[in-house]
């Protein structure tokens, strides 16, 4: 049968297609920032207003995009796990980080963009929309702000553009007709670019389709991988750090606290905590960082478990006794000695919270109370199509898919990492 | 039972085995207390200082603003924090959680109402899940490796990973929407008064079907891959040769020595899980809108109904407690020699 | 064994419980009228009917002195007699005296009488039983406490007749006097401290059209026509019962059965689904409720701080909300949202009220470049070209912020975002939960948010557009207007309606060229209904009002 491929081919092979398929764009990026570099010394003033966020993104993207081709050109062969073979898991996961880090570069659209509702609202997978480009007064000088402007604008893509209109047909004349859902609209010739003396229409498909609001789904898709893993990891990063800090605490001074700080474990292990989620969510706001606490602080109650076991038997331990007549602190102490043992199963168990926090936070998004809607989050998407799911099942699907296999990716791996190290064990 | 006998503990040693057992349930009973206690704390203070204000909803254009300054007045509490505190603890000792500002009948009266059915229908699903669970983890290991295990072992993971809401949402689609087949919402039909008692039953079952797969289906996943887990891992025992050598038949291997031996270790997961279970009916209660505790607690939540609210998690915590002092106990039952050391 | 019987038995229960799935055909019965509810009412009593659908059945099990219709001519609504027969007003309308129907009795047999009219206003007004009606008795004799007078107000000449003098100078309507009457006899058992808690207790003992049947709870609540009602014509409609559906789309599939009759707030995407289907019917109630995004008037951390009125420095000026208003595209909404179901608005007065509707005015359309240039006129210029308007060193960026769990509001404000955005508005969207965002709306602390108002029926403007901001607990805008103010204390005393209508006109000016929010559309309240219900009507005060008239075929 066919040759396996391995990871370090897979992630190069991405690359190299991220780059056929975009080579324009990131063309552009490179000679905007040449024009951005000049600006800087011509004006630098203005060059400083030009910052935006998806100025830092654009340019972030494109450093590590080229950092990442270098790395696993030269450097990845000696890595042994990028040498090993490709299997879904890992696909999944290298999938998912590279919408994270480029997702300005995989897809070339605002995850905003909406225009001519008429024409764009729900559209379904693969659907094309002619697009009829409008003749704006741009500022043709030679001059580097009015170049850098320019360009600007058509690589940082915004949430609106006036130079184009989504049509459904058109007929020209004197002046020039065109209809959207049903209604028709005069234009006079002169604002219509014209080439070969008919008007310049393209098409624009929308592979994954459009939402109620005529967003393209793969664009909101890729952002929104970002939201969820952004969420994911912060939230795990606090459980990690609240697991671990307790779990020691508890562990090292043994007695009452470790009693009391075992039933609040016990407690919160059992309790549906989805009521503490919902409870504080709903009374103190849903924006990005609130939902990132509140599903940290739900999840440590496993790494608390872990930490402490392994505290408790590692203390008496004849090195750690000798580490502690040596006098380190005991921070030290945690770093130093514990850590190195509690590692596999902490990370097992990370992978799996991370887990849980994706779920959880598609599950709040569900009840109406996630991440607010300045992000298109996937929980927040798949809320949306609840509501057009006779109309539109592509708005429900591809977000579920998409959580479907982030959920099974993590579950997966956590399972073979624990299976890697300790055979036995099961989580 | 030859299998516990087997541990042979003598008649003495039982009755301070006991008294031991006795001691440390004491111990875990008062510090569970504590620890309910300290939950209620953090509850009242939570409510305390967030944000929303029960009276909102007597804010209209329909009503006198007079009106809405008395109900401000009705629910705000009097005195200084900590005397609102001292009032707070002494009426949950008592039992008494005041008056919902939503149903306007005492807390305890509402709760009546949505408790049964959220312990029915948990208790419902999670037999499903054991059973199930159960039943096809033997299917499976009938032959380790064989074409059904396989099949089963590799889309339970899958299912695992399936948000339960997103099935929710898809069951009602298909079920109720496109085939009509099963009710999407609530628990009766509004017309059972004339049903005979067994029409009234396949009522109930008929709307009970979706959101029970609903709330079962992740649950039997888990029983699965760990019943599994333990079954091929006993099978690979020695004992289990020594038993086939001495002409055990296959039949009387497995029921005999191999599913207690599994099953065991069963508990302490199961326990985990029915406390998990009561979170999870409540996203299943909102999505079916049926008449439980989960339904209850959320919309108490979202509508400020602080009374409610603090009876809905005084009630759940209580029942967190039980059920994991039930777990335990039939732990301890089970295999008197672990015990001392599952209550630490 | 045992295993495998249990697996066999498995199949046979999930089809038995298919089958009787399958049995159950439409209920259809002549007479009887099911409409779906989302929720259950929580009580029967007409004192604590503050949601609309308790309004509505307490409205049918128990009776008021008059009856309100809408006519449709005038835009406003006509009094009919109801408990009371007729009734004369003095020549300076300080007082009124009705003739009560003699022939009315309670569902327990006793004698309806002028005492019961009397009790209620006393049970309604006193600030112990806090009705819902409470504090509104603004035109009677009252004590500071806002409780009925009952010596200065009533005189009862007989059983039957009773005189009800009003407080001298404003001006009484018969708003003052339709609510629903309760029985003394079963009310005045009861402490009237424990009246709000006494659901249990208090048998409903009726008089209105119809009777309290079988309540069973959080499933369905069934009326039966009072056949000994004064309102009773042999033929009508002889049961109503209310089914409580929470989830909506399987209310529509149960309305397509034919398992429910009628069904309120229908999407507008089900439209063209509901008026293909030959058996049902779709009506709207028009003009009853507009969405709006509104501007902080206010700069709100002073507002917050020291209750000082300060102009907002992005949105206290006239011309930049008028430039809001030009930018935002209010015709894509309606008709992507709402399939056109509404209309553009301009004003707090809809078209509904003929008379008060100012027809000189039109919104105002869709035109970004206008918006752009006042913008540029009011000082808002992109200086730096990065794409955001600024104005002394300040940019231009705003919250919107919208309840949660209202898909129409995350649309309304997806669309104004784009739209602002395209201008070179910065904005963020926040998602509040709703009790939050309308703490903080009504506290004035919000920069921007779209929300929605129901306008009261007779026409109620002084509480949402006054300036004086304790008095105008809906001017959540914090809007500031001296010859507003004139308008509004002047329709307050005028007794004539036509002086009333022209004010109106006025005001709708004043509004339309100050734009103190972007009024976006009056949204149609769509009603499905089986075509088999006869002599439906659906008014701008409801569906189920005088419901009693209603047949089946």
């Amino acid at each position: 049968m066919h040759r396996s491929i391995k990871i370090r081919q897979f992630i190069l092979m991405l690359a190299l297609l991220l780059i056929i398929t975009r080579y324009s764009l990131i063309a552009k990026v490179f000679f905007l920032f040449f024009l951005y570099i000049q600006l800087l010394f011509t004006s630098p003033e203005l060059a400083l207003a030009q910052i935006s966020f998806q100025f830092i993104d654009f340019a972030v993207s494109i450093i590590l995009l080229a950092a990442a081709i270098i790395y696993f050109l030269m450097a990845g062969k000696k890595v042994k796990y990028f040498q090993s073979n490709l299997n879904f898991t890992s696909a999944v996961i290298i999938l998912l980080i590279s919408f994270f880090l480029f997702a300005p570069l995989i897809t070339d659209n605002n995850p905003d963009f909406q225009k001519d509702l008429s024409v764009t609202k729900l559209l379904p997978p693969f659907s094309s929309v002619k697009v009829l480009h409008l003749n704006n007064d741009n500022y043709s000088t030679g001059n580097t702000v009015d170049k850098f402007i320019n360009l600007k604008s058509r690589v940082i893509k915004n949430s609106f553009d006036d130079s184009i209109i989504f049509i459904d047909s058109i007929s020209a004349g004197n002046k020039l007709t065109y209809y959207q859902g049903g209604a028709e609209v005069l234009l006079a010739n002169d604002k219509v670019i014209f080439k070969n003396n008919t008007p310049l229409i393209t098409t624009r498909t929308f592979i994954l389709g459009t939402d109620e609001l005529g967003r393209d789904i793969f664009t909101r898709l890729i952002y929104g991988a970002r939201i969820s893993l952004f969420v994911g990891l912060g939230s795990v990063l606090i459980s990690l750090l609240l697991g671990l800090f307790l779990g020691f605490f508890a562990g090292y001074s043994e007695g009452f606290i470790d009693t009391a700080l075992n039933r609040l474990t016990d407690m919160f292990l059992a309790f549906p905590v989805i009521f503490f989620i919902i409870l504080i969510i709903a009374l103190f706001g849903n924006s990005l960082p609130s939902v990132i606490m509140v599903l940290g602080f739900s999840g440590w109650m496993s790494l608390f478990k872990i930490v402490r076991s392994e505290v408790i038997s590692l203390k008496n331990k004849d090195f750690f006794v000798s580490a502690r007549l040596i006098g380190l602190s005991n921070i030290k102490l945690l770093l130093k000695e514990t850590l190195p043992y509690i590692l596999v199963p902490v990370v097992v168990n990370l992978v799996f919270q991370y887990g849980n926090v994706i779920l959880a936070e598609a599950a709040l998004s569900y009840l109406g109370l996630g991440t607010g809607s300045s992000y298109p989050s996937w929980g927040s998407m798949i809320e949306a199509g609840q509501n057009y799911l006779s109309q539109a099942w592509w708005m429900i699907l591809f977000p579920g898919l998409a959580l479907f296999l982030t959920l099974f990716a993590a579950n997966s791996l956590g399972r073979k990492i624990s299976s890697h190290f300790n055979p036995r064990v099961n989580s | 039972m030859e299998y516990f006998n087997a541990v042979g503990i003598g008649q003495l040693n039982n009755i301070s085995m006991r008294k031991e057992i006795f001691k440390t349930f004491a111990k875990r009973g008062w510090t569970s207390l504590l620890v309910l206690f300290l939950l209620m704390t953090f509850l009242f203070l939570l409510l305390r200082i967030s944000p929303g204000d029960p009276s909102l909803k007597y804010i209209s254009p329909k009503l006198s603003p007079r009106l809405t300054e008395l109900v401000k007045k009705s629910f705000s509490l009097e005195g200084s924090m900590p005397a609102q505190y001292k009032t707070f603890i002494l009426n949950l000792a008592k039992g008494d959680f005041g008056i919902s500002y939503t149903y306007r009948i005492p807390v305890i009266r509402v709760i009546e109402r949505a408790l049964p059915f959220t312990i029915m229908f948990s208790l419902l699903s999670f037999f499903i899940q054991i059973v199930s669970g159960f039943l096809l983890s033997m299917f499976a290991v009938k032959k380790i490796n064989g074409t059904a295990d396989k099949i089963i072992s590799k889309t339970s993971l899958p299912v695992y990973a399936v948000p339960s809401f997103a099935a929710g949402v898809f069951l009602i689609y298909i079920f109720s929407e496109k085939l009509n087949i099963f009710p999407s919402s609530g628990l009766t039909s509004f017309d059972t008064e004339s049903y005979s008692f067994i029409q009234k039953l396949i009522d109930y079952a008929q709307h009970l079907v979706l959101p029970v797969i609903t709330l079962s289906f992740n649950g039997v996943a888990v029983f699965y891959k760990y019943l599994h887990d333990n079954l091929e891992d006993v099978y690979n025992k020695p004992f289990v040769e020594n038993l086939r050598a001495n002409g055990f038949t296959e039949k009387e291997i497995l029921r005999k020595h191999i599913i207690p031996n599994a099953v065991n270790p069963l508990i302490s997961v199961a326990g985990v899980e029915l406390g998990l279970l009561f979170g999870g009916a409540l996203i299943t209660e909102v999505i079916f809108s049926l008449p439980g505790m989960g339904r209850l607690t959320v919309d108490a939540i979202l509508s400020r109904d602080y009374p409610l609210v603090i009876g809905c998690t005084f009630v759940a915590g209580i029942l967190v407690i039980l059920t994991n002092l039930c777990a335990d106990i039939i732990k301890a039952m089970l295999d008197k020699r672990i015990a001392k050391g599952i209550l630490n | 064994m045992k295993i495998n019987r249990l697996i066999l038995s498995l199949p046979l229960i999930i089809i038995l419980v298919f089958l009787s799935g399958c049995q159950k055909g439409s209920s259809e019965k002549s007479g009887r009228i099911i409409a779906a509810i989302t929720s259950d009412v929580e009580s029967l009593n007409p004192l604590f009917a503050f949601s609309d659908n308790e309004g509505n059945i307490s409205e049918l099990l128990y009776a008021s002195l008059v009856q309100h219709e809408w006519n449709y001519k005038k835009g406003d609504m006509d009094t009919f007699p109801m408990l009371a027969k007729s009734w004369e007003w003095n020549g300076d309308s300080s007082s009124i005296t009705l003739y009560l129907r003699d022939d009315v009795k309670w569902s327990d047999g006793q004698q309806f009488t002028a005492n019961d009219v009397v009790f209620s206003f006393d049970v309604y007004s006193d600030p112990i039983v806090q009705s819902k009606l409470y504090g509104s008795f603004r035109n009677f004799f009252t004590d500071t406490a806002m409780h009925i007078d009952l010596k200065k107000t009533f005189v009862a000449k007989s059983s039957f007749v009773l005189t009800i003098n009003f407080k001298k100078n404003p001006s009484p309507t018969f708003y003052d006097i339709d609510f629903p009457i309760i029985p003394e006899h079963v009310y005045k058992n009861i402490n009237r401290k424990d009246l709000i808690t006494a659901e249990k207790e208090i048998k409903p003992v009726t008089d209105g059209a119809f009777s309290l049947s079988q309540w069973n709870k959080n499933q369905s609540l069934i009326l039966k026509a009072d056949k000994k009602s004064f309102l009773y014509k042999g033929g009508n409609v002889s049961e109503l019962v209310f089914k409580i559906v929470p989830d909506y789309n399987s209310g529509i599939t149960q309305l397509k059965k034919g398992e429910i009759d009628l069904m309120e707030d229908i999407k507008a995407d089900d439209y063209p689904v509901i008026s293909n289907d030959g058996s049902l019917g779709i009506a709207a109630v028009k003009g009853r409720e507009y969405d709006y995004a509104g501007w902080n008037n206010l700069d709100p951390d002073i507002y917050k701080k020291t209750k000082h009125v300060v102009p907002n420095k992005l949105f206290g000026n006239a011309d930049v909300r008028k430039a809001l208003t030009l930018a935002i595209n209010r015709d894509e909404i309606l008709k992507q949202f709402l399939n056109n179901h509404g209309e553009v608005a301009f004003g707090p007065v809809s078209s509904i009220f003929k008379d008060a509707f100012n027809y000189e005015l039109h919104p105002l359309p869709y035109l970004p470049d206008s918006a752009k240039k006042l913008l540029a006129l009011a000082g808002w210029k992109d200086t730096d070209r990065n794409g955001t308007l600024k104005k002394n060193g300040q940019e231009f960026s705003f919250t919107l912020s919208i309840p949660g769990g209202n898909p129409r509001r995350e649309f309304t404000a997806t669309v104004i975002q784009n739209n602002l955005q395209a201008l070179g508005i910065k904005i963020k969207i926040e998602k509040l939960e709703p009790d939050v965002f309308f703490q903080k709306m009504f506290n004035r602390e919000l920069e921007a948010w779209v929300a929605g108002w129901t306008v009261p029926i007779p026409l109620d403007l002084k509480s949402f557009w006054y300036s004086n901001l304790t008095d105008a607990q809906f001017n959540v805008a914090g809007y500031q207007n001296k010859a507003m103010d004139e308008l509004l204390k002047k329709i307050e005393v005028s007794p004539n309606s036509n002086v009333k209508n022209n004010l109106y006109k006025k005001l709708q000016e004043i509004i339309y060229s100050e734009n103190p929010v972007t009024f976006l559309f009056w949204d149609d309240k769509l009603i499905a209904y089986n075509k088999r219900i006869q002599n439906l009507s659906v008014s701008p005060l409801g569906v189920f009002q005088r419901c009693w008239n209603w047949s089946t075929k």
